[in-house]
């Protein structure tokens, strides 16, 4: 490896083997780690999804496309890259609510998403969603899905990483994309939260 | 999962001290703000040794300030482009290096580790159907009579 030009995934890959030697040496815990990444897990990777959601209810032929080809749509607004690759899009509707998990590596597009929340990557959050979805969203998001909504897990994976369109929200009718971007929250593209109230 | 506001006090405190202890430090430019998960990672990995007790901060800022002048010294055509947290692995690298913490040796051979494990090795399988279903339950209205 090049001393003078690392590539991005030689870094991270140091970044990596740097925390590993540590921890081993007792001088950290990934806890400790995990502390400083939490306070601004909000703020890595562009957090364009909101933007796409927001075109995507107010031009109905992109979100045809985008609800076909997640990944040819995002391209067309100049998003992707990174783990974006392979994604796939899910249409809430009145019937049917979406909501995301993954295995074991906590496969996320990122791009889109920004940075996923440490809950995400958690193997309780994973095996709880799938035994009960309706029971986790309620108690442990505040989320109550009507019982005559069905939810549908989605399982992420390298290949296939999910997220999801919730339904534009009542009394938005004129709104700007701009404006109902604002709305949509890392969260509700997961599937764990509603978007934002309309004020 | 709902943040407690203690634990969004406590967060609001801890960021202001990061605030402060890395606002002294050269090339920056306005906010914290990370492109990529390693940046935040490698970000979050410097102060936690810090805090830990690894290494005193100011031989932090100094390694970061000679990383940086090293890459403004090299010629603008074959150096790498400029990338902020570069410059905090190259800096933490060599505290660690000088102190003895690690073997910088020992940091090349993990890393071709960490390159050659294949990204999601157990998990590369595409899931086209959903994973679980909790349907509807419709309960069914009585005609009137």
């Amino acid at each position: 490896m090049s001393e003078a030009d690392r590539t991005s995934e030689e870094i991270a890959a140091r970044v990596k083997a740097l925390e590993s030697m540590l921890i081993e040496q007792g001088l950290l815990t990934t806890e400790m780690v995990d502390r400083y990444v939490d306070i601004y897990e909000n703020e890595v990777g562009p957090q364009l999804g909101a933007k796409v959601v927001a075109k995507a209810w107010a031009d109905p032929e992109f979100k045809a496309r985008l609800l076909q080809d997640a990944t040819a749509a995002c391209a067309e607004l100049g998003i992707g890259g990174g783990q974006g690759e392979h994604m796939v899009v899910l249409e809430d509707s009145d019937e049917v609510h979406h909501a995301v998990v993954c295995t074991l590596c906590s496969c996320y597009p990122w791009p889109v998403l920004g940075l996923p929340p440490n809950w995400y990557k958690e193997p309780q959050y994973r095996s709880r969603m799938v035994r009960a979805p309706r029971k986790v969203l309620a108690e442990d998001f505040g989320y109550e899905i009507p019982d005559t909504r069905e939810i549908r897990v989605w399982d992420s994976s390298s290949e296939i990483r999910y997220w999801v369109l919730p339904q534009r929200p009542a009394g938005t009718d004129g709104w700007s994309e701009e404006q109902l971007a604002t709305l949509v929250t890392r969260d509700s593209m997961i599937g764990v939260a509603p978007v934002g109230a309309v004020s | 999962m709902t943040t407690p506001v203690a634990g969004a006090e406590l967060t609001a405190e801890l960021r202001r001290g990061l605030d402060t202890l890395v606002g002294d430090l050269p090339g920056r430019s306005g906010d914290l703000a990370f492109d990529e998960p390693w940046e935040l990672r490698a970000f979050a990995l410097v102060v936690a040794a810090y805090e830990a007790g690894g290494y005193p901060w100011g031989e932090f800022q100094q390694a970061l300030i000679a990383s940086i002048r090293q890459w403004e010294e090299s010629p603008a055509a074959t150096r790498a482009p400029w990338s902020y947290y570069e410059h905090w692995v190259r800096a933490f690298e060599a505290v660690l290096g000088e102190r003895g913490t690690v073997d910088r040796d020992a940091v090349e051979v993990r890393t071709c580790d960490v390159l050659a494990t294949p990204k999601n090795r157990n998990h590369h399988e595409p899931h086209y159907e959903p994973i679980a279903v909790d349907p509807a339950r419709t309960t069914s209205i009585p005609e009137a009579p």
